[in-house]
Order: C-alpha cells, then structure tokens, then sequence
C-alpha cells in the first residue's frame, strides 16, 4: 500500500469498551440504546427493582450505601472476569447508591454476546458473586 | 498499634459507630489479630464478625496478612448490593 493510499483511508473507529462500570446517585436512569456490539447475536439486560414490599412491610425506598473506590473497582474485576470465563462480547453494569424510591431500578447488567446461552450463565454468576464479594449495602426505609 | 476499622451497613447499625479504634499488640499484628480486638471493642459485632471479611488499602485481606501503621482498614460485613 503507497502513503497516499495511507493517508485517504480513514481510521478505523475506536471499538467501545468491552467493560463499562458506573456507580451513580440515586435511582437509575432508563436504559439507553446499547452501542452496537459487533457479531453479537443475544443480548441479555437484568434490571433489580426495588420491592414495595419486604416481609409484608411495605417499603418506600432502599438507602444503598459502596464503599468507594473499592466497589467499582470489584464491579470492574468481576465483569473482566465473566467477560473473559464465558467469552462475552461487552458487559455494562450500573448500580446506584443513595436512595431509590420502591418501584425504580437500582441495578441494570447488560451483557452482550454471540449466543445466549452464555450471556444468561455469564448473568447468574455476575449477580450471585455479586452480591457476596462486592461491598454494597441497602438499607430499607419502611413507608409507615 | 491502632488501627481504625470503617464499618458499613447493618455493621455499623449494630455497633452504633461508622467507625472502631482498637489498639493491637505486637510487633507485626494481622487480620486475625484485628479479628480478636474488634470483638473485645465493638461485642456488638460478635455474631458478624466470624462471616466477615477485612479490606486492607481497598482490597480484600486473609487473616494471616499483616497490617501496618497507617492502612485503610474496612469491615466487609454482609453486603447486598443489587
């Protein structure tokens, strides 16, 4: 290839993130268009609501509280983690802290992948180690 | 040695405190170490303790890893995050 030919193609875009990890205040945003990922053919989204109701105690919010930056950086290690173990294609979790009203989301994972039997393995582990090595906790704020 | 150890969640409601201060002895005291005095400082913690784990400089610590003046201690202590 000469270096004029160099020089008029464009360069390539850069590929997104595979691992995406944010940790925000309050109740989460709706979930906005996933990027396409390329040759990706299922694409699984977990979103945990906040119960109204808890041991028939009805609930008016849940107060989470990260330990930061230790909890964004477990999200990071556990997400490269199941990326890698199942061969996914991107992984984007969020999780808020702060108060979440009952009824908004509080966590999304969205995997991405090239067949969906791994994405829905790849979504159990995420959340079942999770919710064991990832130091976040709620609180709830009961309504009466 | 004294050490600072942040709690968090139902931890820190059962102990009433966000933070505890014990003092360790020795010359190269560890996480078990910790373990021991925090029960004796915080008895509120009793029954949490023996399923928690340490963060050590925001990364996990086994019992027999040393702490040093100045460290970050936190208690990780019945998460539940999701």
């Amino acid at each position: 290839m000469t270096q004029a030919a160099n020089q008029l193609t464009p360069a390539p875009a850069p590929a997104p993130a595979p691992v995406i990890i944010d940790v925000v205040d309050g109740p989460l945003p709706g979930a906005s268009a996933l990027a396409p990922v390329e040759n990706a053919g299922a694409l699984v989204c977990f979103e945990g609501i906040v119960r109204p109701l808890e041991d028939g105690r009805r609930i008016a919010a849940l107060d989470y509280e990260a330990y930061q930056p230790m909890a964004g950086a477990q999200l990071r290690r556990l997400a490269e983690r199941v990326l890698h173990r199942h061969g996914l294609l991107a992984v984007r979790v969020e999780h808020s802290r702060g108060r979440v009203p009952a009824g908004a989301c509080s966590f999304r994972l969205r995997i991405a992948s090239r067949h969906r039997p791994e994405a829905l393995r790849a979504a159990e582990e995420f959340i079942d180690t999770m919710k064991r090595d990832v130091p976040i906790w709620k609180t709830a704020v009961f309504a009466e | 040695m004294q050490v600072t150890v942040k709690l968090f969640g139902p931890a820190a409601q059962r102990a009433g405190s966000r933070e505890v201060r014990v003092t360790l002895d020795g010359e190269r005291p560890t996480c078990q170490d910790l373990r021991a005095a925090l029960a004796r400082a915080a008895p509120a913690l009793g029954d949490v303790l023996p399923v928690s784990r340490f963060a050590v400089n925001q990364e996990f610590a086994g019992d027999d890893d040393p702490l040093r003046t100045g460290d970050e201690v936190a208690l990780i202590a019945m998460v539940s995050g999701g």
